[in-house]
Parts: C-alpha cells; structure tokens; sequence
C-alpha cells in the first residue's frame, strides 16, 4: 500500500567524507499516511545484492539533523519522523559500493495501534554507481 | 437541523507529500467550496501533539484568513509506541490528554479515537474532555465495527456513561455494496488471482461481506481463534498476494443503513469514504444518496466529511488527484443535502 512512498528513486548513493568513502545511502519517506515516533519504527533492513547489512552499521536521520542508531530509535518516543520528510539511511561500508549495478533492497515496517502486527513493506531498486 | 459538509485532509495526503498542495492551499480550496475541515494533526503538524510556536502561530493565521471551521481532529495513542511492552493505562491517559488539550487550542469540538483504543482510558480522560469542550468520539470502521470487542466495549461505556462528550464517528466504508474496485485493481497488478476476486465479489452478490464468511483478523489465512478461510477459497491461492487481498477485503463492509438505529444518537460525525468517484459524483461502492435519505429522515445533524482512500491504491509513478475526487463527492453532498435532483 505504502511501498510507493518507500525508498526514493535515484536515492542510492556513496557518502564521501573527507575525501574517503565511508558507506552509502538510501531516502524514504515513511511507509504510512502519518508521522511516527521513531520508537515506532519496527525494522529497517537493507540489503545489497543479497547480502543484508547489520543493524549496527545503520544510521537513521528523520530531519537531517539528528543522527540514530536503531538501538538508539527504540527510546526515541518524542523525536518524530514527520509524514512528507525524507529519512537518510546511512550504512557504514569503507569504500561503499562498487562501481557498477547492483540491487538494493529497502523493507521497513512500522508499528501502529489498530494493526495487530508491524506493517510497511520492501522495495527493491537496480542501481548504477 | 441539517448535515453540513466537511473535508477529511487525510484525503489530500498525496497532494501534501508531492508537494503539489500547501496546507494553505488546501484551507483556500475549502473555503472555496464551503466545506469545513477534519484534519490529522499527526499528518500535517509537525511535531504533534507538542507543536512549536511558530507551527501554531501559522496554524492561528490560516484559521484567521479562511472562512473553514476546524471541526473533528482525528487522533491515534500510540499504544505500541515501545517495541519491548504495551504502554501502561496511566501512560496512555495522559498521551490523551495531551491530545485533548492540543484539539482545544487548534478550535477542533470532536478528536476521533481510532479503532482499537483502549476503552480502559476513556472514562479517566473524560473530565479533560468536558473541561476542554472536545468531544472524545471512537471510530467505527470496517474491520472494527459495531461487532468488534474494542468498538463493544466502548460503546457499553458510551450508553452507561450517556455523556455529551462520549460518541462515534462512522466510517461509511461498512455500507460498500461492492468491493472497491481500485483496490481490486490495485491486488491484480500485484498478481492477484483474478479467481480470488471473483470469490469475494460473489460474497457481496449473496448480499454478505468478507467478514461474515472469512472472519476478521486474518493474517496469513488463520486468526487468532484458529479460524481459517473456506477451502473452496484456500484452493484458489496460488501466491501470499490472495491471502492479503482477502484480509483486506475484510476491511469494508456490507451492512445494512438501519445498523445504526441504536447508536444514531450518539453519531457525532461521519467519515465519507470515497474510493472513486465518478464524473456525476456517483461513489463506486457506496450509495451516498441512501446514507443521506436515511439521515434526513432521522432529522440527524452534523458533519458529513469527505475521506477519500484510493489514493492508497495509487502505484508508483500514478498521478491520483484527490482534490478532483474531493469536489466531485463534495459537489454530490451538496445536492444531496440540498434536496435537488442527483
């Protein structure tokens, strides 16, 4: 239902820090009609070519502000990932990824009250790097 | 006495992501058509139900330049805000109350409970609801309607209570007389067994719905009672798509108008869901012409708020216009609440 609102087209892309590849990253808006607590975010999984990337190597911003870990999200019951804001997914790769095409796969799900279990959905995209 | 028109924002959802419609345009498009303004304050306010200042400034300056009156405030507490445990009844109160006080200072007289919330909050929040003048109103929606344990439950407290400021909110989704068919549509680009919404179109052709003969609350084709889908239906699944197609199904409904007999009293507002609506304002699965002879007849009044959900069909890449959607049904109510020929 939500998938189209999942993991933004031409989105993927290595991150550069001082001149050295430290990962890549993926936008999303939120795969609901309504903004959510980040605590309420249930999963948020990438994988690329198959291979899924570790919880531990995410890093989540809602606003481009702040930055999260997913064990960090579990607490954040104020901080909101807003309904029409693109999120930034970064996964921690030195190096990122390689020259060519690959597939990336973006799945999220979302807890919310009146649905008895997390819901979101999985999108994958063919990228060029 | 007489039903008034209002515009659920929830239906301008696309249009507020894609950036194609301001908050501002959407307050100058209703008072254009004379409809006032049911809102998600958790879609289009940030940081709700704590707004900054400048948020509510701008907010206060909209309300002052447009002739629409804010009038339902549909709300959600989020009882799984935690992954590790269910929020306590205490913690639950006060996020209502939170939401109480956040609807009385945007100038909204009615929050929608969603479905589902729990009933054990309400009588503890009630006297924030009268002291504040809002109006604490559950949402009965496919799925979970009139026969629902939450939605029961609730209603025991409303009938016992009899307060002013305890009631409904219907969503006209529980009178589809047939399955929507962008949703049909929507299943079968995903590869939906066109056999399987064969079988659940006959079930509205007997005169029943999905959730007579399959049951709610089915993931994967089996609830929480072990209940399971008919085997004529299971021998027709040929991927995990017509499963889901069919525990979608059971969020619409096909009761009859005269359901509402006993709670009409207790009706503060309706949800018109709209799926798609066609050029003469005819709603695809639901007869809005019955809804409101039905209403007039009970001399009911209130707010009749378009809530259009198509949009959720929408695939990736497809323009849907819900402000097109919104003035054809607005258009239609309009004449219906008129009393001209439609």
């Amino acid at each position: 239902m939500f998938e189209r609102y999942i993991f933004r087209k031409d989105s993927c892309k290595n991150v550069v820090k001082a001149s050295e590849t430290v990962g890549f990253e993926v936008k999303t808006y939120v795969s609901y009609y309504r903004s959510v607590p980040l605590s309420m975010i249930h999963k948020i999984e990438i994988t690329v070519d198959g291979v899924k990337s570790k919880p531990e190597d995410i890093l989540f911003t809602p606003d481009q502000k702040e930055w999260f870990t997913f064990e960090e999200m579990k607490t954040a019951a104020l901080y909101k990932w807003e309904y029409g804001e693109e999120a930034t997914i970064f996964v921690k790769q030195p190096g990122g990824l390689s020259k060519g095409e690959h597939q990336v796969k973006l799945e999220i799900a979302i807890r919310t009250p009146y649905v008895p279990v997390p819901f979101g959905g999985a999108v994958t995209r063919d990228i060029v790097i | 006495m007489s039903i008034k028109r209002s515009v659920s924002l929830y239906s301008l959802q696309e249009e507020y992501i894609h950036k194609k419609m301001s908050l501002e345009d959407m307050f100058k498009g209703l008072e254009n058509i004379e409809a006032d303004l049911e809102f998600i304050t958790d879609q289009m306010m940030k940081n709700s139900p704590f707004p900054r200042m400048e948020t509510l400034n701008e907010w206060d300056r909209l309300i002052r330049t447009y002739k629409v009156k804010p009038i339902c405030n549909d709300i959600f507490v989020n009882t799984n805000l935690y992954a590790n445990r269910k929020l306590k009844t205490h913690e639950a109160i006060d996020m209502l109350i939170h939401e109480i006080k956040l609807a009385h200072r945007l100038g909204f007289g009615i929050v929608r409970l969603v479905s589902m919330t729990p009933p054990e909050i309400i009588e503890p929040a009630l006297p924030y609801a009268e002291a504040y003048d809002v109006i604490l109103a559950m949402e009965v929606h496919g799925a979970m309607s009139f026969d629902d344990y939450e939605t029961k439950a609730f209603c025991d407290i409303m009938f016992r209570v009899n307060s002013p400021y305890l009631g409904l909110v219907v969503d006209t989704g529980i009178f589809c007389r047939n399955h929507p068919k962008v949703a049909t549509n929507y299943f079968l680009n995903h590869g939906l067994n066109p056999e399987v919404a064969k079988f659940i179109d006959g079930i509205y052709k007997s005169g029943k719905d999905p959730k007579q003969v399959l049951g709610t609350g089915m993931f994967l084709g089996k609830n929480q009672h072990g209940q399971t889908y008919p085997k004529e239906l299971t021998d027709l699944f040929k991927s995990e798509v017509d499963a889901l197609y069919c525990m979608f199904s059971c969020a619409y409904e096909n009761s009859p108008i005269e359901i509402l007999d006993p709670y009409l009293p207790y009706v503060k507002h309706f949800h018109g869901k709209i799926y798609d609506v066609n050029e003469a304002g005819i709603e695809s699965s639901i007869d809005y012409k019955e809804i409101f002879d039905y209403l007039n007849k009970k001399n009911w009044s209130g707010y009749v708020s378009t809530e259009y959900e198509g949009n959720r069909f929408a695939v990736e890449g497809e323009e849907v216009s819900g402000w097109q959607q919104v003035l054809r049904h607005q258009s239609y109510m309009k004449k219906l609440i008129e009393g001209s020929k439609v």
